[in-house]
């Protein structure tokens, strides 16, 4: 926040975003009353899993992202000697040196829409919520932030066997490409499952997005069925084993660190 | 037990030889040549508590490899090292508590952000309490006179003010070994100085054990009694300085003040006379001549002022950098012949 303009058009420009995208959405659902037959995914339903996206995305980018970006470049410039200096962690002190406060409006805009869309939901529908469905929310909403994060992890520690690798951004990109969808539209043929299948289980950046967005959404309508409750069990498991692997990588890498010349 | 004791220490990194031209660039996503760089090779070295060792060479000699690998930064190919017994590439806690890297051409405060919000930041990592933490500072800081600094962002800072910002976070934690990678780089004369007093009073107080690489002599001389010198990986010299001005400075320079502008002609005959300026001269003479050449002279002219003195420090060294890197080659090309 030390550049006061730099900082605000930052937060003006993510917040722009946020806009266009519920936008494009709006006028989505002025053609279909839903995404999928029968997936239940309606626009108020559709409008929490929306802002549980922003809010993913929002912690992500404001906690890991920059400072993800920069552990490619302390690579490639030799930076990454003074963190292992330090006696602390070392994965610790490279993920969260600075926060991108720039991006924190855009969860602040996530949260805003899905009470929105939760009361329209209430009023429309007349159903209720259970309060226990706010921790339970929180809770897999940071089980999604623990496995982006090491997704990101991972991409970054290959900077040092690579020498450098600016493909994080864009793989940030595509990734989330996928995860800012309900996982039913890929249900439906051949090349929709195998897409399911990779970013379910091997990259499971899927669960992240809908087992909270789910949690909040889909008990307001339809009881869950016995592989949602599965999902919901691997969403944890498949944290724990993504941030085990991500150490993993992480270390292995530090290994073969080279630093740069001086 | 030495503080720092280093055996068979190697490093060698595989190096990319990027050939010139679009066609060869694309040919190298295909194919690439490597070439291997021996960082270091084969070094034996032991520093005992509270020495204070210049660590010399020319440059890509292996000098900030060595200290690297002292650091726990890098891994190496093999040999062991303990520094006050611990194996550094182990990166405990407990040893990176004890110990500190300061490299003159990078910059390890927060570029945006005043020194003092890096200076906190290590006070809470190092874990070094509250009281301790403000009264260190203000004493490095009165030392150094950058106390008015503080509060002013790194990138507004002068190079010598950052340096001086640097050593402080490096020292805030009293670490008991130090490793200083040229920490007089590119720095004025009154710059360098009053890092040469700092690190000179710093180090008479506390004790403490001090690695310093620098390509400036003044602060060898001014600092360390103890010389390594290091030359294509490997240790070529370990004594003293005057040790090293003995052994490879074959000549004396000196310089005669002659009480007339009448001997001066017959003295300009002599061989490597580097300045004349009546009714001053001053040569080179072979050091072990030096007795009986002054003596000849003395009994043929009058002299009111002899000054007999060693080759400026930069001069040896860059002898001894020559002779050793020359050493280095022969043995590579003997090592390639062999092979």
């Amino acid at each position: 926040m030390s550049f006061r303009t730099n900082f605000i058009l930052q937060c003006l420009s993510s917040m722009a975003w946020a806009g266009m995208n519920w936008g494009l959405f709006k006028i989505i659902y002025v053609h279909t009353g839903e995404i999928g037959r029968g997936t239940g995914w309606h626009e108020n339903e559709f409008f929490i899993f929306l802002g549980t996206i922003w809010v993913i995305n929002s912690l992500i980018q404001t906690v890991f992202m920059a400072n993800a970006e920069e552990f490619s470049e302390l690579i490639r410039t030799g930076g990454l000697d003074f963190a292992l200096l330090k006696p602390i962690d070392t994965q610790f002190l490279i993920s969260f040196p600075r926060i991108n406060w720039s991006q924190v409006p855009n969860g602040i805009l996530g949260i805003l829409l899905i009470i929105h869309s939760m009361q329209k939901l209430m009023q429309e529908k007349e159903l209720y919520f259970s309060v226990f469905s706010v921790p339970v929310f929180v809770f897999y909403v940071i089980c999604g932030a623990m496995v982006m994060y090491s997704v990101m992890i991972c991409l970054a520690s290959t900077s040092i066997w690579f020498g450098r690798n600016q493909n994080l951004y864009d793989f940030w990109f595509y990734i989330t490409n996928f995860y800012r969808y309900p996982m039913e539209i890929y249900q439906r043929n051949g090349i929709g499952m195998a897409l399911w299948g990779t970013f379910t289980f091997l990259i499971p950046i899927l669960v992240v997005s809908n087992i909270p967005a789910r949690i909040l959404a889909q008990p307001l309508g339809t009881p869950w069925k016995a592989w949602e409750w599965g999902l919901a069990g691997y969403a944890v498991l498949g944290s724990v084993w993504s941030l085990w692997a991500s150490r993993w990588v992480f270390r292995r890498a530090l290994m073969s660190y080279r630093s740069a010349s001086s | 037990m030495p503080t720092i004791e280093i055996k068979n220490l190697s490093k060698t990194y595989r190096v990319y030889q990027k050939q010139e031209g679009v066609l060869a660039s694309v040919k190298g996503l295909f194919h690439r040549e490597y070439r291997e760089v021996h960082a270091v090779r084969n070094i034996d070295l032991t520093v005992e508590q509270g020495e204070f060792v210049a660590f010399l060479g020319p440059n890509g000699a292996g000098k900030t490899t060595t200290l690297k690998l002292l650091s726990g930064v890098i891994n190496p190919d093999h040999g062991t090292v303990t520094v006050m017994g611990y194996v550094p590439w182990e990166r405990e806690n407990e040893y990176r508590r004890k110990f500190a890297l300061v490299m003159g051409q990078k910059n390890q405060l927060w570029w945006d952000l005043p020194a003092m919000e890096s200076f906190r930041l290590n006070q809470h990592i190092y874990r070094v309490p509250r009281e301790e933490f403000e009264r260190t500072r203000d004493e490095l800081s009165d030392m150094l006179d950058v106390t008015r600094l503080l509060g002013r962002p790194v990138r507004e800072l002068s190079l010598g003010e950052r340096m001086k910002m640097e050593l402080i976070a490096a020292l805030l934690h009293k670490p008991d070994v130090l490793f200083l990678d040229e920490p007089t780089i590119g720095l004025d004369v009154v710059a360098q100085h009053k890092i040469q007093e700092f690190l000179k009073e710093y180090q008479r107080e506390r004790k403490n054990t001090i690695l310093l690489t620098s390509h400036y002599m003044k602060d060898i001389e001014a600092l360390c009694k103890r010389v390594v010198i290091i030359a294509n990986g490997s240790i070529y010299h370990d004594g003293s300085l005057e040790d090293i001005v003995d052994q490879f400075s074959g000549d004396k320079i000196v310089t005669l003040h002659l009480h007339d502008d009448g001997g001066l002609d017959s003295l300009s005959g002599l061989p490597n006379v580097m300045e004349v300026e009546a009714p001053k001269i001053k040569f080179r003479v072979p050091r072990d001549e030096v007795g009986k050449v002054l003596s000849r002279i003395l009994a043929a002219h009058s002299v009111d002022d002899i000054v007999v003195e060693d080759p400026p420090l930069e001069e040896v060294i860059s002898n001894v950098f020559s002779q050793a890197e020359e050493k280095g080659r022969q043995e590579a090309s003997q090592a390639a012949t062999g092979s």
